[in-house]
């Protein structure tokens, strides 16, 4: 390993051909993609050309242009977006920037301050180091500390607060410091520059908040008469500099034509044999063969478009072919989804060694395979960072914590057990390869699910597309009010925020809002403060958790050595990976969850090591209940609604896994976890009887061949499919119609919307179009499962489908069709809200989708309706049923497109099954 | 507040009964002195119930359990006309209209109005389901209640409604419209009375005694003081600063064992061995001396010095000026008041800005040209001046007369708050580290202003809106009778004997007297001498609240009150 560390210039190994060649067992050559991709050389720009000769003169390299184009326009004192490749050196712009404001400034004797938030903690104590190295070697007096949740309390503190020139941060610790800015008067004063690194991480739920503490953190740096600088810097996103200026609501210049040279990389893409291809010698064979026979019941992502090629899941082949790089003298990275796949592909990797030793004579050679994530502590993962940098590590299985920019050096290799879902993130993650100029070796193993396949086998999607968007949405108002508290609380709210902060309809109406609740007081000509419990920024939860945190215990009578030292557990984890009777493998070893406390005031999950050959996996449910329409309005024929209810999420059993091989020891054991319940806001829309009738009827032939639930062959199954893709597509386009992210939202696509209805509210005529308070408070004490809040939610999926289904034959009328779109979050976002009232324009993005899409595929693809997050696995789904639901929705189809289909009054007198999905 | 004319009321959550010995009950009655113990609904809790009303003397409702049965509003006595005591200006009975929950408000609207027409006699309607909703993703509040308060609630006046489910200081006038319910609009500020918004309006004053979420149990009990003219003030108490538990290191656990052995109240403790306490378990011999001596504080009214340090500024040859500010919020854009009392010549001296409100610089230069001319080597003196007073002179000064700042950062700044609470040199009397509370437990006598911190601040702020006067007397005898209820606590305490074995134990942390000299150094120095000085702020940083920081997040609220 150290030979090839010690030669920075010297090509990877092992190139994509050689990889195929040397792989041991048949692959087919249809499965393997070997693409590659030209490298780039450097655009330079002399550095006396941009920067004053004390500066220039102790830099040894010239600039790329990108960092050249950047510095001019910083000079201009325009704000900038750098959004180019990994490692293309863009630290060293605002690097560059914060050295020449320090000697601006110390010019007039004056001082200059900069303040860096970084995504990560363990990015921060990182670019402390290099940052600190550039300004000794640069010889200038700069210091720069890292100020957060981990840096020392007390003098430490104060010290950094009253001498720092630059402090690195994260935006958590920026919404608590604001409380107490009087104490960073000095910092803040002198501020000149804000840097926003990698800021492309800030979208959704999170970047909503990122955009709000900026906007308060910008409040005050104005009240101590400061007016700085930002630089953004982004991986390459589809609209920086539209997010970049939604981020801290001012002109951005982006500069992203990128100078810094690439490497030409080998792009594998990798879909695991089928498995009764695989070479027989290998024990595994039996044991996964198994596992995927039989048991497409299962909550697992089941093969969906070809039963007979059931191929190898990319959780047993990836570790394979880390193995086998890291054999051939390769440093490599394997990028997993999840901890527990990191932890067991390191496991996986050694296993496939010893399983060839025909082929490996030397089993232990480049062997060094270590996993990272963040559930490591600190030092742990500094160790093994460092080893990386150094050679001592031949491979690291990681998951995503090693994507954004912490310096492990200079990697040979990535693999990526299945597609990372994002083409940002798949750049982002292979950009980890290949450093400078050297050929660079990319493998993406394909997961054995329909977006993976889609990827694979049109490699084009990854190469020609545009990466995606980032999404920030500041018109949240259930976001903004959260931090209206906050910036109350930091300086009293004034007419200097009109504009400012927000505009003055919104602003008043939410000052008050919070003055009929007894949070603030005061009147915006003078001056609103906050008087609510203390620290509001305390209650803004900047992932959108519940905020509950749950303590890792050890059991009573464990060493005391065997302590995992975890950090504590959000809620939404505690309850998939961490019921009782769950064995979680943490740096390689295994704890079962012995107890769960769920209570207040300190809940917690105590732990004993074991040593068993299983792992545990939960199976997730989901499902909408009580909801409650509080406006409505039609759309044709078809009536839109708006309203809250609650959105069920269950990990009710667990399956038992084996190690090797992953065939399911023991299945449907019960998590004895209460459901994760959210009360949230929700959009649905109801499908006209007679459209729908039509449609079924179209459509009653549609089989989905091994279909759960034996429900195969029903004659609503092709509508339904219709429905499903709809509600996919729907949210798909969302964003681009709507400030919103995706992954924020969640869908139901029902037959019986109906039943997933609170049965207290009366329903005339199908609609409930006033807005009745009372009512709502009526139907919410009388609601299928109690008032909300109270935790009498059914215990588990069953109980809480069995009551679907038992309201569904009890209903007075025939229940409509149609799907929900909810906020996946507590207490909802106003995602659903916005849909709502934009629903017309959304759904015509989602025809079009649908109607342009030219995957011919029935099912769709990941390019149309299929999502990568669906419960059901993208099953069933029907594009032109749902092209057909939408054409009638926007009023686009022609006259008696449905007649020919129109049921015999006879007729139609199949039972509706209570389907939904997903 | 010296003169004891109408009646009060307790209000207790049942969690305060329920969780609380009925010892520690017994001493809140006895402290308190309510004339009636309500315990709050709107859930049906019969044993916490059952239970208040034998801890006290006093009468004891709880709504969910009051129906009359007879279609009738429950009635509750809180004072009738002859067991008033003061004979004087207020002899009128005084009762609540109380209803078990807003359905049965609704089924019987006329009852209501009929308890209603008795006025004044019927103070304000209790109602503990009454409440207000936050829907952010609309931007609205909402008045849980009010269709029905429309419906049965008289128009063209303000009927008070009072419930547990808002928070003890929460107080809004609702103008519903008639009928529907419908919000016409919310008055926020009560000072110098409410008004019904129209005639045809039913103008609804809500007032919370429940519990202040985010505060644990230090703001969990409230006390309402009513008079003729319906609740002229809520005041909020922790449960544990009665009975046993007030006392420093007995907690709930510590009092449970007590009570095993007949230790019920602080006489008891007090009659207890140190060796006896020190026994306990989770116990020490210090800590058994420490319960001792605090008890021995809180009943003899009488403060204890915990070292033999000095106090702050107590060996320089002149004695601090007191200090304290008015603001006009929580969240300041003006200083309007300062004043300053000087014990030397006992002077006292204010600046206060009464005809230029826009200009938040002029009280502050005056106030420094004075500080810095006339007494240029004095040193201030605060209650928590760290968590409110220095903290925003300090940012005020900085930026609206910057040519003052570095004279200003280097005038010594002393905290009597800081020395004997937060570094724990005294044990004082009074329930509460409130200066208000402390002063009054030292037998300081007020000049009952009847004001408070968000009082005056309000008050200035309808002066900066509209212009319209404050009774600028009052106000200024309410800061300076602050500033002099700090000097009289100094002096209690400069007299109180200083402790002699214990000193060298407790004091270590925060240094002896060279803690004096070098806080006279300026504040940076001052901050860096005494790692205690931050200590309070820095902790608040941290997401775990320990006793200190929940102390200053307490400070930092009820900072206009001087805590």
């Amino acid at each position: 390993m150290s030979d090839q560390r010690s030669k920075p210039q010297a090509d990877v190994p092992i190139t994509g051909d050689e990889l195929v060649e040397t792989f041991p067992g048949y692959r087919d050559e249809d499965d393997v993609t070997v693409l590659e991709r030209p490298g780039r050389s450097a655009e330079t720009v002399p550095c006396a050309e941009v920067l004053d000769p004390e500066l220039a003169g102790p830099l040894e390299n010239d600039l790329y242009t990108h960092q050249a184009a950047a510095l001019e326009a910083l000079a201009d004192d325009e704000n900038v977006c750098v959004a180019t490749s990994t490692s293309s050196g863009k630290t060293r712009i605002y690097a560059l920037q914060i050295a020449r404001h320090y000697l601006e400034a110390r010019a007039r004797d004056a001082a200059s301050t900069a303040y860096l938030l970084y995504p990560t903690k363990a990015l921060s104590r990182d670019q402390e180091r290099s940052l600190n190295d550039l300004y000794d070697d640069l010889g200038l007096d700069i210091t720069v500390r890292v100020y957060d949740g981990d840096t020392e309390r007390g003098e430490n503190r104060r010290r950094i607060r009253e001498e720092a020139d630059v402090i690195i941060t994260n935006f958590a610790g920026v919404n608590t410091y604001l409380h107490d800015h009087d104490r960073w008067a000095r910092f803040l004063s002198a501020c000149d520059l804000l840097v926003i690194d990698e800021s492309h991480t800030y979208t959704g739920v999170h970047g909503m908040h990122v955009a709000w503490i900026v906007r308060r953190l910008k409040r005050v740096l104005d009240y101590y008469g400061a007016d700085p600088q930002f630089v953004l810097t982004s991986a390459t996103i589809g609209n920086p500099g539209a997010h970049s200026s939604a981020l801290i609501d001012e002109p951005v210049t982006v500069v992203d034509e990128d100078g810094s040279p690439t490497g030409p990389r080998d792009l594998v893409l990798w879909n695991p044999p089928p498995k009764d291809r695989e070479d027989p010698s290998h024990d595994e064979r039996d044991e996964w063969r198994d596992d995927e026979d039989g048991d497409g019941a299962t909550s697992e992502k089941a093969p969906a478009d070809d039963v007979a090629l059931e191929r190898v899941p990319a959780t047993v082949e990836a570790p394979r072919i880390l193995s086998h790089l890291t054999y051939q003298d390769a440093q490599t990275l394997l990028f997993t989804p999840s901890r527990k796949l990191a932890e067991l592909s390191v496991k996986r990797a050694s296993k496939h060694r010893h399983d060839n030793r025909r082929y490996y004579a030397n089993p232990d050679r480049g062997s060094a395979i270590e996993p990272y994530h963040a559930g490591h502590s600190r030092t742990n993962r500094h160790g093994t960072e460092h080893q990386l940098k150094t050679g001592v590590l031949d491979g690291v299985a990681s998951t995503n914590a090693l994507e954004l920019g912490i310096d492990i050096g200079e990697m040979d290799a990535t693999v990526q057990l299945g597609y990372p879902g994002q083409r940002q993130s798949f750049w982002q993650q292979i950009g980890r390869a290949g450093r400078g100029s050297r050929r660079a070796l990319s493998v993406l193993v394909a997961e054995h699910r329909t977006l993976d396949q889609y990827v694979v086998n049109d490699p084009d999607y990854l190469l020609e597309n545009d990466v995606e968007d980032a999404v920030v949405d500041i018109d949240n108002d259930a976001v903004f009010a959260q931090h209206l508290r906050c910036a109350a609380d930091e300086l009293a709210v004034d007419e200097s925020d009109v504009g400012a902060f927000a505009d003055r309809d919104r602003l008043e109406r939410a000052v008050e809002m919070w003055r009929r609740a007894g949070q603030l007081r005061g009147h915006l000509e003078t001056g609103v403060s906050y008087v609510g419990p203390p620290r509001p920024q305390r209650s803004v939860s900047l992932y959108a958790t519940t905020g509950e945190e749950y303590e890792v215990r050890l059991a009573d009578g464990v060493d005391e050595r065997s302590d995992p030292e975890m950090e504590p557990l959000a809620k939404e984890r505690v309850l998939r990976d961490f019921h009782e009777g769950a064995v979680r493998l943490h740096q390689g070893q295994q704890y079962e969850v012995t107890a769960v406390e769920h209570g207040a005031p300190r809940p917690s999950v105590t732990l004993r090591p074991t040593d068993v050959d299983y792992y545990t996996r939960t199976r997730t449910d989901v499902t909408v209940l009580d909801a409650v329409s509080e406006e409505s309005r039609e759309v044709g024929e078809f009536t839109l609604h708006f309203g809250r209810g609650r959105v069920l999420v269950y990990h009710g059993t667990y399956d038992k896994v084996a190690v090797h091989g992953g065939k399911k020891r023991e299945q449907g054991i019960p998590t004895d976890n209460p459901p994760l319940s959210m009360e949230t806001q929700l959009c649905w829309l109801e499908v006209p009887q007679n459209v729908e009738d039509a449609l079924i009827e179209k459509y009653r032939d549609v089989s989905v061949p091994d279909l759960e639930d034996g429900l195969a062959d029903t004659a609503h199954l092709g509508y339904a499919g219709g429905l499903h893709a709809a509600e996919h597509a729907t949210i798909g386009v969302a964003p681009l119609e709507l400030m919103v992210d995706k992954r924020d939202l969640g869908g139901l696509a029902t037959l019986t919307i109906d039943s997933h209805l609170d049965r207290a509210v009366g329903r005339e005529g199908g609609t409930n179009t006033n807005t009745d308070a009372d009512a709502d408070a009526e139907a919410r004490n009388e609601s299928t499962f109690g008032a909300p809040g109270s935790d009498d939610a059914p215990r588990n999926i069953a109980a809480a489908e069995a009551t679907v289904r038992e309201i569904a034959q009890g209903l007075e009328r025939t229940p409509a069709s149609g799907w929900f779109i909810y906020d996946g979050i507590e207490g909802g976002l106003g995602f659903a809200r916005a849909i709502y009232e934009n629903y017309e324009a959304v759904a015509e993005r989602a025809r079009d989708l649908i109607a342009d899409c030219d995957c011919g595929n029935v099912g769709g693809c990941p390019a149309c309706v299929m999502d990568e997050q669906c419960g059901n696995d993208n099953r069933p789904l029907h594009r032109e049923a749902a092209v057909d639901v939408l054409d009638q929705l926007l009023g686009d189809a022609d006259e008696g497109a449905l007649a020919a289909h129109r049921p015999d009054e006879e007729h139609g007198g199949d039972r509706r099954p209570p389907l939904f999905y997903a | 507040m010296t003169a004891r004319a109408g009646a009060t009321v307790l209000a207790l959550p049942p969690s305060a009964v329920a969780d609380r010995p009925m010892a520690t009950l017994e001493d809140l009655g006895r402290t308190l002195e309510p004339d009636a113990v309500w315990v709050l609904g709107p859930k049906r809790e019969p044993q916490a119930f059952a239970r208040a009303r034998s801890a006290f003397d006093a009468p004891a409702f709880h709504p969910p359990l009051e129906t009359a049965g007879d279609g009738t509003l429950h009635r509750q006595v809180i004072a009738d006309s002859s067991a008033d005591e003061t004979g004087g200006i207020d002899t009128e009975p005084l009762e609540f209209a109380v209803t078990p929950n807003l359905r049965a408000l609704e089924a019987t609207p006329t009852a209501v109005s009929s308890a209603l027409a008795d006025r004044p006699a019927v103070a304000a309607l209790v109602c503990d389901d009454v409440t207000t909703t936050v829907r952010p993703t609309a931007l609205e509040t909402r008045l849980e209640g009010a269709e029905v308060l429309a419906d049965a609630l008289p128009t063209g006046t303000v009927t008070t409604v009072l419930t547990g489910s808002e928070p003890a200081g929460y107080d809004a006038v609702w103008h519903l419209e008639s009928g529907t319910g419908a919000i016409r609009g919310v008055d926020h500020e009560a000072i110098g009375g409410v008004e019904p918004l129209a005639e045809d309006c039913v103008s609804v004053r809500v007032r919370g005694a429940g519990p202040t979420e985010g505060y644990g149990n230090s703001r969990s009990i409230a006390t309402l003081r009513l008079t003729a003219d319906g609740v002229a003030s809520v005041e909020t108490h922790k449960v544990t600063d009665f009975g046993l538990e007030a006392v420093d290191g007995i907690g709930p656990k510590t009092a449970e064992r007590l009570a095993d052995r007949g230790v019920t109240t602080r006489a008891d403790l007090l009659e207890t061995p140190v060796q006896t306490l020190a026994d306990l378990p989770g116990s020490s011999p210090d800590g058994a001396r420490r319960m001792h001596q605090h008890a021995r504080v809180l009943e003899t009214g009488e403060p204890r010095r915990l070292t033999d340090d000095s106090l702050p500024g107590e060996d320089w040859s002149t004695p601090p000026l007191c200090l304290d500010i008015e603001t006009d919020g929580l969240s300041p854009t003006i200083l309007w008041q300062i004043g300053v009392y000087d014990p030397a010549s006992d002077s006292y001296q204010a600046f206060v800005e009464r005809s230029d409100p826009s200009d938040p610089g002029r009280v502050l230069e005056a106030f420094c040209d004075w500080l810095l001319g006339v007494h240029p080597n004095r040193a201030l003196l605060t209650w928590n001046g760290w968590g409110f007073d220095y903290r925003h002179l300090g940012s005020f000064i900085a930026k609206h007369v910057p040519y003052y700042a570095e004279e200003w950062e280097s005038v010594p700044k002393l905290d009597l708050y800081l020395w004997a609470a937060t570094d724990e040199h005294a044990l004082l009397p009074g329930r509460t580290n409130k200066l208000e509370a402390v002063a009054d437990a030292l037998g300081y006598e007020g000049a009952g202003t009847g004001l408070d911190g968000a009082q005056t601040a309000a008050a200035y702020q309808r002066f900066v809106r509209t212009g319209e006067e404050l009774e600028w007397e009052r106000h200024e005898a309410y800061c300076e009778d602050d500033c002099r209820a700090l000097w009289h606590v100094y002096e209690r305490l400069r007299d109180a004997p200083r402790a002699d074995g214990v000193a060298a134990t407790l004091s270590s942390a925060a240094g002896s007297k060279t803690t004096d000299s070098s806080r006279s150094g300026g504040r940076s120095t001052q901050s860096s001498a005494t790692a205690t000085e931050s200590e309070p702020a820095e902790s608040r940083e941290t997401e775990r609240p320990t006793k200190r920081s929940a102390n200053a997040d307490e400070t930092e609220q009820t900072g206009l009150g001087d805590f």
